[in-house]
Parts: C-alpha cells; sequence; structure tokens
C-alpha cells in the first residue's frame, strides 16, 4: 500500500515540475470563445468561467501546492529544530520557549493567517502573495513540532553516547550539531511529512474562502473555488478533479507518514 | 486531616498558576493579533487608491490619510482603556460598535458550535466505545477507514458538501470534528480496553456497558479532558469556512467579513474573544484533571 502511495505520489510531482511540457497550454491562456467548455480532446478537463483550460490550470496549480507546501513545511521543521536546540541549552531557556509554544498552540492561528493574509497589498503580485501565504503558515506551525523535538532531545541529553562526548569535552554547537541533530532526523522528517498535507489543507481551505494564492496563479485551493456552483458540478462533473486530486494526495501522504512513523 | 491541608494549598496554587497563564494568553493573544495584522504589508491601504478614475495627486492625497490603529502601540493602550470601560470601539467597514456587532452574532455561532460539538462527541465516543465492546474487525477497519478518509478533505470542501446537501452548519462542523475526536478517542479507547485489568474483568463475567464505564473510560478520563479542552479550539478554527460558506450569520462569518474589508477593530476583538473561549476551554480541562489527580 505505502509502495502505491509513493509512486502516485511521485508520479503527481513529476507531471507538475513537467507542467511546461505536459500541459498543452500556459496557465493564464483564455479561449474567450469557449468559457465553461466541456471536457474535449483540446480540453480533457473542459474549460473555466474564463476560457482558460482547466487541465492546464491543474497542473501548474500541483506545481504550486506541491511545492510551496514542502517549504513551508521545512520552514516549520527548521525553525522547530532551532527552538528546541536552544530550550534544550538551559533552563530558563527552557521555560521560556515552551511557555511561547504553549501560547502558540492556544492561539486560534487561523484567525491571524485571515487576518494577516487579507491584509497584503491589493497590488501585490500573485507569486509574492503566494509565497507570503506559505510563508506564514510555515511560520505559525512551529510550535507543536518543537515540542515533540525538545522531548526526543532532552532523551538523547540523559543517554550514554551524550555523555561520553561530553566527557570527551564536546560542548554547545558541536554537541548539539555533531552528536544532537543527526539523531533527530527520522523525527524531523516524520514531522516534516506530517506538516505537508496539514498545509496542503490549510491552503485549500484558505483558497475556497478567496484567500488563497490570488489569481491568475493556479493552486489546488483557488482551483476549488469552482465547486460553489452547484449547476456546474452536475454539468461539469470534471471540475471536481481538484478536489480528487488533492484528496489523494493528502491520503498519500498521510500513508507514507504512517509507515514512516513506525521508523521513528 | 494532615494530608487534606497538605493537598489545599498545592491545588490552589496549580489552579492560581492556570488562572495567570489563561490572564497571560488573553492579553498575548490581543497584543499578537494585532501585531500581526499592523504589520502585514497591506495594513492602512485605502481600496480607491486603485481605482483609476483618480489622479495621482488624489491617490496621493489617501495614501497620506493615516488609518486608525496605525501605531500599534497606541492602538492597543487606547484599546486596553476602552475594554475596561465595556467598549470595544467601532468597525470600520460596517460602521457600527463591535460590542452590537459580537451581541448579535455571538448566540448564533454559540448555537452551531455546541450543537456541531455535541454531534461530534456523542458519535465519535459511542461508535469508539461500542467498536471496543464488540470487536468487529470489518467495522473497525470501515469506520477507521471513513475517518481517515474525512480527514483529507479540507475543512471548507467538507461544509460546501453539507451544504449542498442541505445540512446544517452544526451538521458541517460535526462532520469536520468526528474525524478527529474518533481518531483520537478510538486510540485512547483501544489502549485502555487492552490492560490487564480488562481482560481480568472478563474473566470475572463482567461485560459490556459495566466494563466500558468502569475499566475503559474512566483511565482514560485525564486524556479525554485534555481532548475536551482542544476540542473546543479546533470547533472554534472551522467555525470560519463553516460559517462563511454556509452563510450563516455568526462570529466566524463576521472574521471573514472583516479581514476582507481590512477591519481591525473587528479582527481584534474577535481574536481576543475567542482566544479567551480556547483559553478558558483548556483552563476548564486543566482544573478538572488537577481536581482528578487531587481526588484520587
Amino acid at each position: 500500500m505505502r509502495k502505491a502511495a509513493v509512486i502516485l505520489l511521485a508520479a503527481v510531482f513529476a507531471l507538475s515540475l513537467l507542467a511546461d511540457f505536459v500541459a498543452p497550454y500556459s496557465y493564464a491562456t483564455q479561449f474567450r470563445d469557449a468559457p465553461n467548455g466541456a471536457a474535449s480532446r483540446s480540453h480533457p478537463l473542459g474549460t473555466d468561467a474564463l476560457g482558460r483550460d482547466r487541465f492546464s490550470r491543474l497542473l501548474y496549480g500541483a506545481r504550486v501546492s506541491l511545492l510551496l507546501a514542502p517549504s513551508a513545511a521545512l520552514v516549520s521543521v527548521v525553525l522547530a529544530l532551532v527552538i528546541a536546540l536552544l530550550a534544550a541549552s538551559s533552563g530558563w531557556c527552557e521555560r521560556l520557549l515552551l511557555a511561547a509554544a504553549d501560547l502558540f498552540l492556544s492561539l486560534p492561528w487561523i484567525f491571524l493567517l485571515l487576518a494577516a493574509r487579507a491584509l497584503l497589498p491589493l497590488n501585490a503580485p500573485s507569486l509574492a502573495a503566494a509565497l507570503v501565504s506559505f510563508g506564514l503558515l510555515g511560520a505559525l506551525g512551529w510550535a507543536g513540532p518543537s515540542r515533540v523535538m525538545l522531548a526526543a532531545l532532552k532523551q538523547h541529553l540523559g543517554s550514554d553516547f551524550v555523555l561520553l562526548a561530553r566527557a570527551s569535552g564536546c560542548r554547545g554547537t558541536r554537541l548539539a550539531l555533531v552528536h544532537l541533530a543527526p539523531n533527530l532526523i527520522p523525527l524531523v522528517s516524520a514531522q516534516f511529512l506530517i506538516a505537508i498535507p496539514a498545509y496542503l489543507l490549510a491552503e485549500a481551505n484558505l483558497g475556497l474562502l478567496g484567500l488563497g494564492v490570488p489569481e491568475p496563479l493556479p493552486s489546488w485551493g483557488s482551483l476549488l473555488r469552482e465547486l460553489e456552483s452547484v449547476p456546474a458540478m452536475i454539468t461539469h462533473p470534471w471540475v471536481l478533479a481538484p478536489a480528487v486530486i488533492l484528496i489523494l494526495v493528502v491520503a498519500c501522504l498521510y500513508w507514507a507518514v504512517s509507515a514512516d512513523k513506525h521508523n521513528v | 486531616m494532615n494530608a487534606h491541608s497538605r493537598l489545599c494549598p498545592r491545588w490552589l496554587a496549580s489552579v492560581g498558576k492556570r488562572l495567570a497563564w489563561f490572564a497571560a494568553v488573553l492579553l498575548a493573544g490581543g497584543i499578537l493579533g494585532g501585531a500581526l495584522v499592523r504589520m502585514a504589508p497591506g495594513f492602512g491601504i485605502d481600496e480607491r487608491v486603485l481605482d483609476a478614475r483618480l489622479t495621482n495627486n488624489s491617490v496621493a492625497e489617501l495614501s497620506k490619510v493615516p488609518a486608525e490603529g496605525s501605531n500599534l502601540a497606541i492602538y492597543y493602550w487606547h484599546y486596553l482603556g476602552g475594554l475596561l470601560r465595556g467598549d470595544l470601539g467601532n468597525s470600520i467597514s460596517l460602521g457600527r460598535p463591535v460590542r452590537a456587532l459580537l451581541a448579535e452574532r455571538l448566540g448564533v455561532s454559540l448555537r452551531s458550535l455546541a450543537a456541531g460539538l455535541a454531534m461530534a462527541w456523542v458519535l465519535a465516543f459511542s461508535v469508539a466505545l461500542l467498536l471496543e465492546i464488540h470487536r468487529r474487525a470489518l467495522w473497525d477497519r470501515a469506520l477507521s477507514l471513513a475517518a481517515g478518509v474525512l480527514l483529507c478533505i479540507p475543512a471548507a470542501l467538507l461544509a460546501l458538501g453539507c451544504l449542498q446537501l442541505g445540512g446544517s452548519p452544526a451538521l458541517a462542523l460535526a462532520a469536520i470534528l468526528f474525524p478527529r475526536f474518533f481518531k483520537y478517542v478510538h486510540s485512547l479507547a483501544r489502549n485502555a480496553a487492552s490492560a490487564p485489568h480488562v481482560f481480568a474483568a472478563y474473566a470475572f463475567g463482567e461485560r459490556g456497558v459495566r466494563i466500558a464505564g468502569l475499566h475503559v473510560v474512566a483511565p482514560a478520563l485525564p486524556e479525554l479532558l485534555a481532548l475536551a479542552g482542544v476540542s473546543v479550539s479546533l470547533a472554534v478554527g472551522a467555525t470560519i469556512p463553516v460559517e462563511a460558506l454556509c452563510d450563516s450569520p455568526g462570529v466566524g462569518q463576521l472574521v471573514w467579513q472583516a479581514a476582507l474589508a481590512r477591519d481591525l477593530p473587528v479582527i481584534v476583538n474577535v481574536t481576543l474573544l475567542v482566544t479567551a473561549v480556547t483559553a478558558a476551554a483548556n483552563l476548564a480541562a486543566d482544573v478538572g484533571r488537577t481536581l482528578r489527580e487531587v481526588g484520587s
């Protein structure tokens, strides 16, 4: 099952990276004589209300979502690792950073995200707005992983190999980088994999609310906005394609993570 | 008596510490909310500057107009003073007192939150317990798969689906929350049910509800209380997409509209209110756990 999930993920990822070659048109090309067109040989998933090829937008949207969600997850995990290493360095630092983590976990961050995303400049370029959206997701998501990493770090700090390293005169940054960080890699990779589907879903929620990646740049979240119209869904069932692909990718990521968790 | 008097100060200190934490979270929540909004690159930009009919001079004049709350420290100082007098300021986009807007919408949100939470909890709890009592592997797999699939669907898409099927906002909330609660409660019940004392209870001839209540639920109560606190936070987060997409006139819809209209007073007040609700829920759960630990 895990193999199938990984193969599907690799296929979707490869298609999104090769969108320039695979997609028949650019994501912004309009066919003004064919708005809301049905699926055909030239437009496999039909066209949207502005006459843009839905299949091409799906591929380019996959590229935006599948490149930016892992980037945001990487930001979260690196932030969490740095904060956990800092917290492990001294008692007062640990108390301060744990309090900050508790505060971040208590706050309804979706409210902050929504507000900050809505307050971007009105004329901000689409790519900049997309980067800021995912950047905010990454910056706000450090608290949970940092607590998990700190718990693991504290466990390692009491282990024999760290005691031996300390006895050999290894201290501070060297101890953190050479002895502690490598032992956290399986945990860090699991946290990274857990964050990706969460950020994909968060972007989809923002997109459906009209606060995701702005037009004309497509993302899976912004493509889901077409589902707000019931008649469109009934007469053009292919508008469901972005939702189906998103759910499949998220499910595959969860499968991959649950299999990976056993190795941590 | 001695043991009791020794326990009381510890209990009081623990509750006092949590109350202080609650107040700190509340203050920090408001400051962080305001700060994030204030530091956002588009803060204070008047939408009229995009009007192509305006001359460069008009756009320059509009850009000069200082927006309310342009200085965060002063804004927040005035805000705290007003808060103590019960004045939450006025909404920029709706031109009405924020207090009146919140009073109108709070009831709608609380009703759907309470109903959604109750439905999700009852369903998750009863399904997880029934699975443990009857131990049907096929049902277990089917329900775990269903919950897993629901977890892969964005909350906003689930809300949209419920709306299109004629469901209420409360039902949409329940559909969003159920898989999250079920996954956790199921795992808790599974762990509790595999403890040696449960096998011993079965061996002594105890059955069904009695085992579930006394030997499965009771030991898992601290974790369930923690989940109850977190569940409020999850439910509050889910109200935004649900109320925005289901057109339900609650606080979630208000904050969505405020975010679109760049309405700082509404955003800061709702952030503070929601922080208060979630922190109070966590506080209640923590106090409940402390009381239980002291009692046992």
